[in-house]
């Protein structure tokens, strides 16, 4: 069974496209370098905001016939082969793919809130493609919606980005719960919080040393721990190129970290036995 | 001035304390796919059957709710507000869907019972069902039908509409709600599901209109007939079909189906069939004022252009069997009934009345006066061109008498 990690979080500006486009990049390479058959990796961006379809594709001007929103929108016996066809190459990898999303994933909120099994508009013609594919990865808006209750419901393994702050820990909390309840209530057992990643770590900061501790000498948070990538001025500068971290400048602390993560997640792929 | 404590860690141990294993690691409950089993599913996940006969939600919400043009919620909201316009209309104006239960201490209880629309009555059923959800639990599970497909989820309520709809109103419209948005349901497989089973339990409660019986009648033909019953919400003339299907070439299942119907007789199958002639406008007002059979089978044999403006003068005159038939047919009434004044209906003793004040006003200030009644001058004529049929009849049962 193909992995989906997604990644989401609440609160905004934490890190969850930054993360998860570099490390489905870093997945790719990785996969390639051990000798994967296939290591394509899928990005499904779900934020209306478009930033992770942007940074990879060059381009934010996906619409109704090219996007995720033309895969929620379409009838169901048609979902599968319409997202074949809205899944573009990303400019980073050839081996790196990208469902983009659109402005437009807004009003699909709104269209569908009364249409019956909603929520599995985006698991359903995934579950159909997701063997094509080595891992894939979905980008969430940082709010608990409709868009968000997909992703979830197309993952197999939920990934928390969060910043090491006194209000983004009290998040944290709320994320878990959420998810947990998504996985009871919509029946998706499968689902689970495979890994906390601290980013913007600082440190400097007092403040951002004591709660890293805490997390770690947390009994089930501590396990859950994945990486901690620290503030970087690379990343903004990598985002403004529309290039990853990796290629941006590989020897910056954030990618160091990244690389870090992406071992532990194909470690992880491995002994899931992608 | 004290600075904020820095090292003070309990708030966060306090908060990560609250992590616990349960949160990450337990896998829900694995179940067969084979067996009736009884789970908590979340409301979002059951959806009203579309063609189920028995409606709870007013026609244009129903459709509007499984065309999903409005969600749940929506749905109520409108019916929320279909019934606030009706009860201030009414002279009860109210804010809160509470205000709607019966009040003790009120000595007019009694008589606003008697006045409250189809919607009123509905509403408030659900909000005392709501609140009876609320205070005792959900004692009594919905029956629910697996109809996922791939990995969508889904379950479609085979008995239960109301406590669905009562759940929500709970959910969304009344303070006090603790619950965790899930509802008892007993699982069916889908090929377990059975028209039949749904017909016995629809036709076995109290109050199921004649023209839910009607289209239970249709849907039951029309199953045993091979026609596909569709997962979405259909209009009349769905039903419609039965009208040319009878259960003369499906002998086998005669007994099954005057069974599930609640044991009737074939002549009374048909008559209830029969009903579905009638116009759309006639079949919702029909439905909504749970109009009878026995009433109705008169409207059906009048030309169809007239099948509304009929059953709205039921609904407004209260109208008996006897004087449906006479309205309908054109005969004179019984001499039982037309010698004994005392066994007249208000109605009737209203419009003699009126006859004598005919001359108390103008043909304008009556048009005026039907239009502040109906809104509509469509409405206006079709009102006056019944009163004319009326009262023609009327006039050659005095010149034979």
């Amino acid at each position: 069974m193909t992995r989906a990690f997604v990644f989401t979080n609440h609160k905004g500006g934490v890190g969850k496209s930054t993360s998860a486009t570099n490390i489905a990049l870093g997945m790719v390479n990785v996969l390639r370098r051990a000798g994967s058959a296939n290591p394509r990796v899928l990005i499904i961006d779900t934020d209306s905001q478009g930033h992770a379809s942007l940074v990879t594709t060059g381009r934010k001007d996906y619409g109704a016939d090219d996007s995720l929103y033309t895969v929620l929108m379409a009838d169901r016996a048609n979902a599968p082969q319409t997202l074949m066809n809205c899944i573009v190459q990303s400019q980073w990898d050839a081996d790196l793919h990208v469902l983009p999303a659109s402005p437009m994933l807004e009003g699909a909120e709104r269209e569908l809130m009364g249409v019956a099994g909603a929520p599995y508009r985006l698991a359903d013609p995934l579950s159909k493609v997701a063997n094509q594919y080595a891992a894939i990865i979905i980008d969430t808006r940082p709010s608990f919606s409709l868009m968000t209750e997909m992703g979830l419901l197309a993952a197999t393994d939920a990934i928390v980005p969060v910043e090491p702050r006194y209000l983004e820990t009290v998040g944290l909390t709320s994320v878990i719960q959420k998810i947990n309840d998504i996985r009871e209530g919509w029946r998706h057992p499968n689902l689970r919080v495979s890994g906390l990643l601290v980013t913007k770590m600082d440190t400097r900061v007092r403040g951002h040393n004591h709660l890293l501790a805490e997390l770690k000498a947390h009994p089930v948070l501590g396990k859950l721990l994945l990486g901690v990538i620290p503030q970087n001025e690379a990343v903004s500068y990598a985002h403004r190129d529309h290039q990853s971290l990796f290629t941006y400048d590989p020897r910056a602390s954030a990618s160091k970290a990244y690389v870090q993560v992406v071992a532990s997640l194909v470690r992880y792929l491995s002994q899931a036995g992608a | 001035m004290a600075r904020p404590n820095n090292g003070n860690t309990s708030r966060m141990d306090d908060l990560l304390a609250s992590v616990t294993s349960d949160l990450l690691t337990d896998t829900p409950q694995a179940f067969a796919d084979n067996a009736i089993r009884v789970e908590r599913i979340l409301l979002e996940m059951v959806r009203p059957d579309p063609v189920q006969p028995r409606r709870v939600l007013p026609e244009h919400i129903h459709v509007a709710f499984h065309n999903n043009r409005a969600t749940p919620t929506q749905a109520l909201r409108e019916l929320v507000q279909t019934v606030q316009i009706a009860a201030r209309q009414r002279g009860r104006p109210f804010n809160n869907v509470l205000e709607l239960l019966p009040n003790a201490d009120d000595e007019r209880e009694e008589e606003t019972t008697t006045a409250l629309s189809p919607e009123e009555t509905l509403l408030r059923d659900l909000v005392n069902l709501a609140m009876t959800i609320r205070d005792d639990g959900q004692v009594n599970p919905l029956t629910v039908v697996d109809v996922s497909q791939g990995v969508t989820r889904l379950f479609r309520i085979e008995t239960g509409e109301r406590r669905y709809w009562a759940t929500w109103l709970l959910r969304d419209f009344i303070p006090g709600y603790t619950g965790d948005g899930m509802i008892p349901c007993i699982v069916i497989p889908a090929a377990r599901s059975s028209v039949f089973r749904q017909a016995k339990e629809n036709t076995a409660r109290s109050g199921l209109t004649a023209v839910a019986l009607a289209r239970q009648a249709a849907l039951l033909l029309l199953t045993v007939h091979g026609y596909e019953i569709p997962a979405y919400a259909v209009g009349n003339d769905f039903f419609r079909q039965a009208l040319d299907l009878d259960l003369r070439a499906k002998r086998e299942y005669t007994e099954l189906v005057l069974s599930a119907m609640g044991g009737i007789k074939k002549a009374q199958f048909s008559l209830i069939k029969s009903l579905l002639s009638l116009s759309d406008e006639a079949l919702e007002l029909a439905d909504r004022h749970g109009i009878e059979e026995y009433k109705l089978r008169y409207v059906v044999a009048t030309p169809s252009e007239y099948h509304a403006e009929v059953v709205r003068q039921i609904i407004d005159f209260n109208l008996s069997a006897k004087q449906i038939r006479e309205l309908c047919q054109g005969e004179s009434f019984d001499e039982a009934v037309s010698s004994d004044a005392d066994k007249l209906s208000p109605a009737a003793l209203k419009m003699a009345k009126v006859t004598q004040t005919i001359h108390a006003t103008t043909p304008q200030e009556l048009a005026r006066a039907l239009m502040q009644q109906e809104g509509d001058a469509a409405v206006a004529r079709a009102r006056l061109q019944a009163m004319r049929k009326l009262l023609g009849e009327t006039e050659r049962y005095l010149s034979s008498d």
